[in-house]
């Protein structure tokens, strides 16, 4: 090691320190007890801006510290008073006007007797590391800002939430700090973009307000964004207003269409050349410098935020829009995620409902599938009845056949008589188990009725009038037994035709309806029809004859069974009309 | 005077027939099965035949066929208190399909128009 200090002649120390520090890569200098630089060497020289070693020799620490203000004239005090100096990440000028950021380290050197004598000094260039440095801090706020935003974004699927937080985070001071953001979406045609949103204040005195009460607050950025809802409400902006109902068309020459088109965020100063539309967009926004970023996921242009400083007249850097850029697209993953979510939901919602219509189907099909079984029994039992039947009224035939009239003549008539009634019953009820034999399936509804009142006119009486049919010409289809369903319908169509034909004129229509199709048997006639109408509902629905009653609870169970309903409505103004409904079939996936 | 076979698995059925369709003037043989009823047609000879189709231990309709496998111009009336069998592609093979009633007048019409045709 050099002991520098112990020699004597200053021109042996000079001729040391030149051949151990003239190269360094640190600068290194040497003062005297009056702070003129006896030694700098090559890397302190340019640090400070001479161009050679020999040009600094003999300057004084004042004269050079007036020129680059780093801190020597301090260092020197300081190391002249017994102290060590250090000062790091000193932001200078040198002479030859260069910017440096340096750090600067100084000692006393001392006397033999120990008086000092002089400053040694360090100076070192951190300029590209702190430039570095800052880059990296930059980089982790901007990092931390995307992961407060993203964090709160996670939070929720709604889309109002969603724009509130992004517009919130580009406004917030802790955020990007821009003055005002906007929110413009592409519509459905895809052709214009429509204003939505707004967030910032509309004047400047609006401004000073919100911030001084913002500032009072302290808030995180993540409390802000969390907030958002509050400070919607709180300070009730009326910049959304500014941009309601503005269309601005896609194809256009503006800086919104440039953006949307290119995909990239544009930034837009006072000084830029730039189309009268978008002059206009400027204008109405009253502003002269605009961020714009576009909301691109995959190719599905979303929409753009546009922000600015136009009350603070801050200048947008381009380092800011690319951060708005960002939000952008955090904005469009938001989003997609959204929609993504809403797919989902409608899908789960339609496949509740499918889930619904199939087990209503399945316990449709299981009670037509019981009426089935219950169709075999009584058919069983018919058969049953029908012999004894068969026996007892052919013997009282054979009984009254036989002789002269008796006493017993008029019991053996109403033996005969029930005989016949019961026979009659026993019909009705072996059509209904015959129906019960056919499979159930998708039937024609129009089908169903037209085939039905094609028996029922075939059947009727000389006396008796055709009722008039008109079919609906939409009429869906139903799922059941089309022999029971017929069965039923011709019961209900031939019990009123039955008890009004010649009291009124019948007509029967099929309607569709939201979820069922309907046939209605209408009336009309003159003043007393009416009485006549209602006269005969009540005895068919409310007094019904014997074989009338099992007629209706035969058919009506027929119709229950299948999902459907019956009876009787009316109003003051019209005759009362009878209607049958069965739901519609959408193959299995009924609405 | 016509002589008929009727085919049923009830007693009283079988009586009854027995008696109204004397009354018209028909010979009347009644037996309960199937078996019965093959062998009165080996023995006898019949101008028509009264076939109940849910018997006991076995089908009218294959009485029937094996009837009018063996007697091809023997007219033979289905008489069931089904109607649904008039569906049945095998019962076309009768000559007259007629329901049980306590009402005579359609069985006899149907067997006089069968026996003088």
């Amino acid at each position: 090691m050099v002991d520098i200090l112990s020699m004597p002649a200053i021109d042996d120390r000079m001729t040391v320190l030149r051949s151990h520090f003239d190269e360094l890569p640190l600068g290194f200098f040497v003062t005297n007890y009056d702070g003129y630089i006896e030694y700098l060497n090559h890397e302190a020289a340019r640090l400070v801006g001479f161009d050679a070693i020999d040009e600094a020799l003999g300057q004084s620490l004042q004269h050079i510290e007036t020129t680059i203000n780093c801190g020597l004239m301090e260092a020197f005090d300081r190391i002249l008073s017994g102290h060590t100096f250090r000062r790091e990440e000193l932001h200078c000028t040198n002479r030859q006007g260069h910017f440096a950021i340096l750090n600067v380290y100084c000692c006393p050197h001392r006397r033999e007797n120990g008086e000092i004598g002089g400053v040694f000094g360090i100076i070192q260039d951190v300029t590209e590391s702190a430039k570095k440095k800052d880059a990296l801090e930059e980089a982790i706020y901007e990092l931390s800002i995307i992961s407060q935003v993203s964090e709160v974004l996670s939070s929720t699927a709604d889309l109002d939430d969603i724009v509130k937080i992004i517009l919130t985070g580009a406004t917030a001071n802790e955020g990007l700090g821009f003055n005002r953001a906007f929110l413009f979406l592409v519509d459905e045609q895809e052709t214009c973009l429509e204003g939505k949103i707004a967030i910032g204040p509309a004047s400047p005195e609006e401004a000073g307000r919100i911030w001084s009460r913002l500032a009072g607050r302290q808030a995180t950025l993540i409390e802000l964004l969390n907030d958002y809802r509050e400070r919607e409400n709180e300070n009730n902006y009326s910049l959304s207003s500014l941009i309601a109902d503005w269309r601005i068309p896609l194809d256009g020459n503006t800086v919104f269409g440039d953006a949307i088109n290119s995909g990239r965020g544009i930034l837009l100063t006072a000084q830029d050349q730039y189309s009268p539309e978008t002059a206009e967009i400027l204008r109405r926004l009253n502003t002269d410098s605009l961020a714009v970023a576009p909301i691109i996921s995959k190719g599905k242009k979303f929409g753009l935020i546009a922000a600015d400083n136009c009350i603070t007249r801050k200048r947008i850097t381009s380092s800011v829009v690319d951060l708005l850029q960002t939000f952008a697209h955090q904005t469009a993953v938001a989003i997609e995620r959204f929609r993504l979510y809403e797919a989902q939901v409608e899908r789960a919602r339609e496949l509740e409902n499918i889930n619904r219509c199939l087990e209503e189907s399945r316990e449709q099909m299981i009670r037509v599938e019981k009426m089935s079984v219950i169709g075999e029994l009584t058919s069983a039992i018919a058969h049953e009845l029908r012999n004894p039947l068969t026996v007892i009224g052919g013997f009282v035939n054979l009984l009254l056949s036989s002789g002269q009239p008796d006493d017993n003549s008029e019991y053996l008539n109403i033996v005969l008589s029930e005989t016949h009634r019961a026979e009659t019953v026993l019909h009705q009820v072996l059509d209904f188990s015959k129906a019960s034999r056919a499979k159930t399936r998708e039937l024609s509804f129009n089908d169903l009725v037209a085939k039905t009142h094609e028996l029922l006119v075939s059947r009727l009486r000389r006396d008796q009038s055709p009722p008039q049919l008109e079919l609906a010409g939409d009429a869906p289809l139903v799922w059941g037994n089309p022999e029971q369903l017929r069965h039923a319908l011709y019961q209900f169509m031939y019990l009123t035709v039955d008890e009004l034909s010649g009291e009124c004129t019948i007509g029967m229509h099929t309607m569709r309806e939201a979820r069922q199709v309907r046939l209605v048997i209408g009336f009309e006639g003159r003043d007393d029809a009416r009485a006549k109408v209602v006269k005969a509902l009540k005895q068919i629905f409310g007094n019904p004859t014997g074989t009338q009653k099992l007629s209706i609870l035969v058919a009506g169970e027929t119709i229950r069974y299948h999902g459907g309903n019956y009876g009787v409505e009316g109003s003051q103004d019209n005759l009362p009309r009878l209607y049958l409904e069965l739901p519609h079939y959408n193959g299995g996936n009924n609405e | 005077m016509s002589k008929l076979l009727v085919v049923d698995d009830e007693l009283h059925v079988r009586k009854l027939y027995q008696e109204v369709l004397s009354r018209d003037g028909h010979e009347v043989t009644a037996v309960a099965t199937g078996e019965e009823a093959y062998a009165a047609l080996e023995s006898h000879t019949f101008d028509l035949v009264v076939l109940d189709i849910e018997l006991e231990n076995d089908s009218g309709l294959n009485i029937l066929k094996q009837l009018k496998a063996a007697h091809p111009d023997l007219p033979v009336i289905l008489n069931s208190a089904y109607t649904v069998y008039k569906a049945d592609f095998h019962s076309w093979v009768a000559d007259a399909y007629v329901l049980k009633s306590s009402d005579f007048k359609p069985l006899k019409d149907k067997i006089n128009e069968l026996v003088h045709a």
